[in-house]
C-alpha cells in the first residue's frame, strides 16, 4: 500500500480538484481511499459530489485550560505572561482564558494548579462515505474555533489506514491543506510520493519552494504539476527551469481551461465532466508510478 | 482602523485584495500592511517591494542541566506535545521542531534543571512602498505553529503608530494562526469567489466571525466564472452582504501574474466602506 500526497503550499492552485480527478483514474485499475486531510476548509468530497458523511466520529485531540471559581487564589502569579499564545489576560485583577487562543499546553495549570483546570474538547468530526465513483473517501472537519488541525490530520489518516487495510487497498490519495505548518506536516508524514502543485504565478512558485523544504526535511520523493501553465508561459518556463536547476521532476503540465471551472461547479472531476482531460491526468500517474517504483 | 482580509479557501484573491485596497488607500492615507500569511507570504511579491530580515522569532526551548536533572521524567509528563522524551534511567532530550516554547517543563521541574534557550521559529521582515508599510512574517519550513510567528509579527508591528488603516491580510483556513490574526481586527472582509468551494469554505469563515463577533463584509472575486446567487443567498443568511464585485479577466490576472498591485474600480467600492 502506498500513500500519494497532493500539495501546494499556496492555496487555490487546485489541490483538490486534481487530487479528485487523479483519484477516480487510479479508482479504475487499482482499489483507493481518498483522504481529505485539508480540515480546516474540507473540499475534496464536494468535489465528488458528496454533501454528506456518514459514521461521523466526534474526535478530541486537544485540551483547553479552564478557569473555575478558585481563580481568584492565582491572582498574584504572572498567568499572562507565562501563556505562550497570548490567551490570558486580566479582568480587574482577575485571569480570564480566551478558548479561541488557548492551546491547551497547560502551563498556566502547574502554575495555579486549583483555579485552572485541563479538559479535552471535542474540536473534530471524522466521517466517511463512498463515492458514487466506488471508492471510499474519509475526510475531517475542525469545529469552528477549535485548534489542533495537525492532530486532527492524524486521526483522519488514521481511519483512512484502517479502510485501506480492511479492504486491501493499494493507494492512499492524500489532500493537504494549503500552507506549510502544523496541518500540511501531519499530512506530508508517512507519504511515499509527494505531488506539488504550482501556477505559473510568483506567489505560487515562492511557496512552492517553501513547502518543498518540508517535502525535503522528511526524505520523500516528489514531483511537480504546473497547472495553468498557459496562463503566463514564459514563467511557467521559469518554473520549469528551477525544477531543471534543482533536478526535479516535472510530472504534469496542465492547462487553463473553462472546462475545470465548470466541472467545478456541477460537482465532478474534471475527467468525468471532461473526458478530453482523461490523457493529461494518466500521465500524471504513469509518471508517479514510475517514480514509485 | 484594522481590517482584516480573509477567505477560509486559498487562492480566492485575499493577497491581490489585500495589496490592491493598500495600494489605493495609500494614495491619500498612511498604510500599514501585516502579512499574516506566515506560512506562504506573498505580499512583497505582488507589490514589488524589497523587503529586508528585521528581526528572528524565537521561542524558548528547554535546555537541560544535566548536573541537577534527577531523570524523574516529569517535564516529559507534562509536555503535551511530546516534544520531551525520556526514557527511564536516562537523561531527558528535546524534540526540536515539536517544542512550541510553552515552558511547562521549565515550570514543572522541581529540580530548577531546566534553563530557557532559543529556537529560531521564522523571521519578520519589512519593506516600503510609498505610503505603505508592509511588515510581515516567514515561517521556518518545518516548524508547525504557525500562531506563534503570527503573534510576533503583531507585538513587532505595535511599535509603528500613526497609521491611518491597518491591513490584515491572513493565510487560508480556519485554523490558529487565522484566529489569531482576525482576534483584535475592527472588520472582516471574506473574499471569495462563486463556486462551491468557495461557497462552502466562506460559511466557515463565517462562522468563525460570528464567534468573533467581527463585522464581516464579502468581497466576490471571479464574480462572473458561475452563478453568484449561492453566495448571495448565503450572505443574507449570515446578515452580512456582498459589497464590492471582481470579474475575471485577463488584464486582472496578468497584473498579479506579474507582480503589480491590480486596480479596478471595484476597490473604491470597498473603500467606501471603511472610510
Amino acid at each position: 500500500m502506498k500513500t500519494i500526497t497532493i500539495l501546494s503550499g499556496k492555496g487555490g492552485v487546485g489541490k483538490s480538484s486534481i487530487t479528485a480527478s487523479l483519484s477516480i483514474l487510479l479508482a479504475k485499475k487499482y482499489k483507493i481511499v481518498a483522504v481529505d486531510c485539508d480540515v480546516d476548509a474540507p473540499n475534496l468530497g464536494l468535489l465528488f459530489g458528496i454533501k454528506k458523511f456518514n459514521n461521523i466520529e466526534k474526535v478530541s485531540t486537544n485540551y483547553k485550560a479552564f478557569a473555575n471559581k478558585k481563580i481568584d487564589k492565582c491572582k498574584n502569579i504572572d498567568l499572562v505572561n507565562i501563556c505562550a499564545f497570548h490567551a490570558i489576560s486580566l479582568k480587574g485583577n482577575i485571569p480570564v482564558i480566551n478558548k479561541l487562543l488557548c492551546e491547551g499546553c497547560g502551563a498556566c495549570k502547574l502554575l495555579c494548579s486549583e483555579g485552572i483546570e485541563l479538559k479535552k474538547v471535542k474540536n473534530a468530526e471524522v466521517g466517511e462515505t463512498k463515492t458514487r465513483y466506488g471508492f471510499y473517501i474519509v475526510s475531517g472537519q475542525l469545529k469552528i474555533g477549535e485548534s489542533g488541525s495537525g492532530n486532527v490530520v492524524e486521526v483522519v489518516k488514521e481511519r483512512a489506514r484502517n479502510i485501506a487495510k480492511k479492504i486491501n487497498a493499494d493507494f492512499i490519495v492524500v489532500d493537504s491543506s494549503a500552507g506549510i505548518g502544523c496541518p500540511v506536516i501531519a499530512s506530508i508524514r508517512d507519504s511515499d510520493y509527494v505531488v506539488a502543485i504550482t501556477e505559473p504565478t510568483p506567489s505560487a512558485l515562492s511557496d512552492l519552494k517553501r513547502v518543498l523544504k518540508v517535502v525535503e526535511h522528511f526524505k520523500i520523493p516528489y514531483g511537480i504539476v504546473i497547472n495553468k501553465f498557459d496562463i503566463n508561459k514564459r514563467f511557467a518556463k521559469k518554473i520549469e527551469n528551477f525544477a531543471m536547476k534543482h533536478k526535479i521532476t516535472i510530472i504534469g503540465k496542465l492547462p487553463y481551461d473553462k472546462s475545470f471551472v465548470e466541472a467545478l461547479v456541477n460537482l465532478e472531476p474534471v475527467v468525468v465532466y471532461n473526458k478530453k482531460f482523461e490523457k493529461l491526468f494518466l500521465d500524471i500517474l504513469n509518471n508517479v508510478n514510475y517514480y514509485l517504483k | 482602523m484594522k481590517i482584516a482580509i480573509t477567505g477560509g479557501k486559498g487562492g480566492t484573491g485575499k493577497s491581490t485584495i489585500a495589496t490592491a485596497l493598500s495600494y489605493k488607500l495609500s494614495k491619500t492615507k498612511k498604510v500599514l500592511l501585516l502579512d499574516l500569511d506566515v506560512d506562504c507570504p506573498n505580499d512583497d511579491l505582488i507589490l514589488g517591494v524589497k523587503t529586508k530580515k528585521v528581526k528572528d522569532v524565537e521561542i524558548m526551548i528547554p535546555k537541560f542541566d544535566y548536573k541537577k536533572c534527577v531523570k524523574c521524567g516529569l517535564c516529559s509528563k507534562v509536555c503535551r506535545e511530546h516534544a520531551i522524551v525520556f526514557v527511564k534511567g536516562n537523561f531527558p532530550f528535546v524534540i526540536q521542531e515539536q517544542c512550541i516554547g510553552c515552558k511547562a517543563c521549565k515550570i514543572a521541574c522541581p529540580r530548577n534543571a531546566i534553563t530557557e534557550a532559543k529556537q529560531k521559529i521564522g523571521e519578520i521582515f519589512i519593506g516600503k512602498k510609498g505610503n505603505i508599510t508592509l511588515i510581515g512574517g516567514k515561517m521556518k519550513p518545518g516548524i508547525e505553529e504557525s500562531s506563534l510567528v503570527v503573534n510576533a509579527v503583531k507585538k513587532f508591528s505595535e511599535q509603528y503608530k500613526n497609521y491611518d488603516y491597518v491591513i490584515v491580510d491572513t493565510a487560508a483556513g480556519t485554523h490558529c494562526p487565522v484566529i489569531s490574526a482576525l482576534i483584535d481586527c475592527n472588520m472582516v472582509f471574506a473574499v471569495t469567489e462563486p463556486t462551491p468551494l468557495g461557497h462552502h469554505d466562506l460559511e466557515l469563515i463565517l462562522k468563525l466571525t460570528k464567534k468573533l463577533k467581527i463585522k464581516t463584509r464579502i468581497i466576490l472575486n471571479r464574480s462572473n466564472i458561475a452563478n453568484k446567487k449561492i453566495i448571495e443567498n448565503l450572505a443574507r443568511r449570515y446578515k452580512s452582504k456582498i459589497i464590492a464585485e471582481i470579474p475575471y479577466s485577463k488584464e486582472i490576472e496578468k497584473c498579479y501574474a506579474e507582480g503589480k498591485p491590480i486596480e479596478h474600480t471595484s476597490i473604491n467600492q470597498i473603500i467606501e466602506v471603511i472610510r
